[in-house]
């Protein structure tokens, strides 16, 4: 059974991306289960979604947890724990990931020892979160990793799944797809099927038991104010909004009274944006009237504040 | 916080300058709706009891996580106003009998999208009006049901595209005039407020704060993912929605309509919709004039309404 895991940020695609896999898996002939998983969470926040293909009646439910292929399609996703990019990667799985850093830099940070392909982003893009057709490019190699998908079935896999979206957005992302499935010849039928799980092998999740208690006590009740400050919004972010404080005209209202999530807090006339939570919207940027916040790429922002604190410490 | 003003706001100096509501919602980047309810949340203040009918906002509070400092509950999509009178009418009996006292009473708030506000809420909504029940509503309007991928509801405004409403004409029905509904039932207060106009907001609710009675509220809610624009667009759109006209301030307080901020000098409303992908079908790949110029004559022909009844005064 092939079991593939795609890994993005919401408004990436990667939920249409399992689907158009999924079809092109269907339309070869293969029983297919496809579906996305997330929460609550919005645009920019990890989200990630699996494919199962099987030539006979796949039994498997749930959360893929022994991947053959699991494709990144935002390489600023791999280090955050709550995205589980590398749960259940194994020296059998693939990994494929969209990322302008070498094979063999993922290799070492990570100490893996399963092959790493990569899939490089032609440019550095402004909005992460909207990758353009990086939904189509993951498809496309990863149909090409199989080796049983044909550039006809993916074709008519996407044309059937993008069908309302009009021609110009299908053949972009045809384009794209076949693209990224010719790139991927070299390493045409690279994954190979994982074996059955045997009900016996499957290790029971640490559960809890909890006493069964009356509904006043077991209801779900919060007792404590403002406990959302404990989620850290933060990682949806992949712009930055920095503020030059040697621009600011310390007016004291506009981008605190504009952050839709109350993530700017205004200090003796001083603006301070609050990066646990700000989710990089970017309103601020574009209502400041003296422009003085500048959004930077997170990935950078993140690699200037790493040489920053190793600066201080020498 | 909301003991921290006590005075009045005049201008947007008084505005406070740290919110009251807890950060780290799941509310999407950019929401218009989160906007105003930051602004509304930093006046009414933590000794309110949210009640919020099934929509986007009833994921802020998702055990064990909430923004609120005082009380939510939820309820179904169409029961919120009948949720709070529940609440008020407990809390009066509570006070009735002197187990709290006035300085521990509550302010109801009911919590809603424009699905239950201007569809399957209405009848509840109506109910509670007609009790004279004493509560504020609040209505996060972002014109279709965004929770669920953006099908139409009674709030969509003619010839978006929606879910539901794919066709190169968009949606066929018209945005039903709540605030008109909403004042036919002659409730203490009526307004329309915006996230982009923070100052209006703040003064609308710093108002009805005082009174007692239905006091209702629809604050259009710009949203980046069900109107496909760009999050940093919220605040940019919401005022274009102001300048255009399309989107009036207006509050109703004893029979009497008054608008609060009149556009002097309309922008045409091609110049908000064209920054919506969900009214992108009426630029691309050809203009649609004739439903363009409907759109702007429905706009023209409300402010001139109103400007004729300004000069009769």
């Amino acid at each position: 059974m092939y079991r593939i895991r795609f890994h993005g940020r919401g408004g990436q695609g990667m939920k249409t991306a399992s689907r158009i896999l999924g079809t092109a898996f269907f339309l070869e002939g293969y029983e297919v289960q496809d579906a996305p998983r997330y929460g609550a969470e919005r645009r920019g926040a990890p989200i990630f979604a699996y494919v199962r293909a099987d030539s006979k009646p796949i039994n498997e439910r749930g959360i893929i947890l022994n991947p053959d292929l699991v494709i990144v399609a935002d390489d600023s996703l791999v280090p955050v724990p709550a995205a589980g990019v590398m749960a259940g990667i194994t020296a059998h799985t693939l990994l494929l990931i969209n990322s302008n850093e070498e094979e063999s830099e993922w290799r070492h940070r990570l100490n893996l020892e399963c092959p790493v392909l990569i899939l490089s982003l032609k440019e550095e893009v402004s909005e992460r979160a909207e990758l353009p057709y990086i939904g189509a490019t993951c498809t496309g190699a990863s149909a090409r990793l199989t080796g049983v998908i044909s550039n006809r079935a993916l074709e008519q896999a996407i044309r059937e799944e993008l069908s309302e979206l009009g021609t110009t957005v299908i053949e972009k992302n045809l384009e794209n797809a076949l693209a990224a499935y010719e790139s991927m010849a070299d390493n045409e039928g690279a994954i190979t099927e994982g074996g059955l799980a045997s009900a016996d092998s499957y290790a029971l999740p640490g559960w809890i038991d909890l006493p069964f208690e009356d509904a006043r006590t077991s209801a779900p009740a919060i007792y404590a104010p403002a406990t959302s400050v404990e989620v850290k919004t933060g990682l949806w972010r992949t712009q930055r909004p920095i503020i030059d404080y040697d621009l600011c005209k310390k007016c004291w209202w506009i981008c605190g009274s504009y952050c839709p999530d109350g993530a700017i807090e205004v200090e003796e006339s001083l603006p301070i944006i609050d990066y646990d939570h700000c989710k990089g919207c970017l309103v601020c940027v574009a209502q400041c009237p003296s422009h003085a916040i500048e959004a930077i790429p997170e990935a950078q922002a993140q690699a200037l504040e790493a040489e920053t604190q190793e600066g201080e410490q020498k | 916080m909301s003991e921290k003003i006590e005075k009045m706001i005049r201008s947007t100096r008084d505005l406070p300058s740290t919110h009251l509501l807890g950060t780290g919602t799941p509310m999407c980047a950019g929401c218009g709706g989160l906007e105003a309810l930051n602004g509304i949340y930093d006046i009414l203040g933590e000794k309110t009891v949210f009640v919020n009918a099934a929509g986007c906002m009833t994921l802020l509070s998702v055990y064990p996580f909430t923004p609120f400092r005082g009380s939510w509950l939820y309820t179904a999509m169409a029961s919120a106003p009948a949720g709070a009178q529940g609440i008020r009418d407990a809390l009066d009996i509570l006070l009735e009998q002197k187990r709290i006292t006035t300085d521990d009473d509550l302010e109801v708030v009911v919590l809603t999208g424009d699905g239950a506000a201007y569809g399957m809420g209405l009848s509840a909504t109506s109910g509670a009006m007609e009790r004279n029940l004493d509560f504020i509503y609040v209505c996060y309007d972002n014109e279709g049901y965004g929770n669920t991928g953006q099908q139409y509801s009674g709030a969509t405004p003619h010839a978006a595209k929606t879910a539901t409403s794919r066709g190169f004409a968009g949606f066929r029905g018209y945005k039903k005039d709540l605030f008109s509904i909403w004042a036919a039932h002659n409730p203490a207060y009526v307004a329309t407020v915006i996230g982009a106009e923070p100052l209006d907001l703040a003064k609308k609710i710093e108002k009805l704060r005082g009174m007692k009675g239905p006091r209702m509220i629809i604050a259009l809610s710009p949203c980046p993912t069900g109107w496909d624009f760009d999050p940093r667009e919220t605040v940019h759109i919401g005022q274009l929605a102001l300048k255009s006209g399309i989107w009036p301030l207006k509050e109703y307080i004893d029979g009497k309509v008054t608008h609060t901020k009149v556009p002097r000098k309309r922008v045409p409303v091609e110049d908000y919709l064209s920054l919506q992908g969900r009214f992108r079908h009426l630029f691309e790949p050809t203009r649609n004039e004739k439903l363009l110029d409907e759109i702007q004559a429905r706009v023209d022909s409300y402010w001139e309404k109103i400007e004729q009844d300004e000069a009769e005064k």
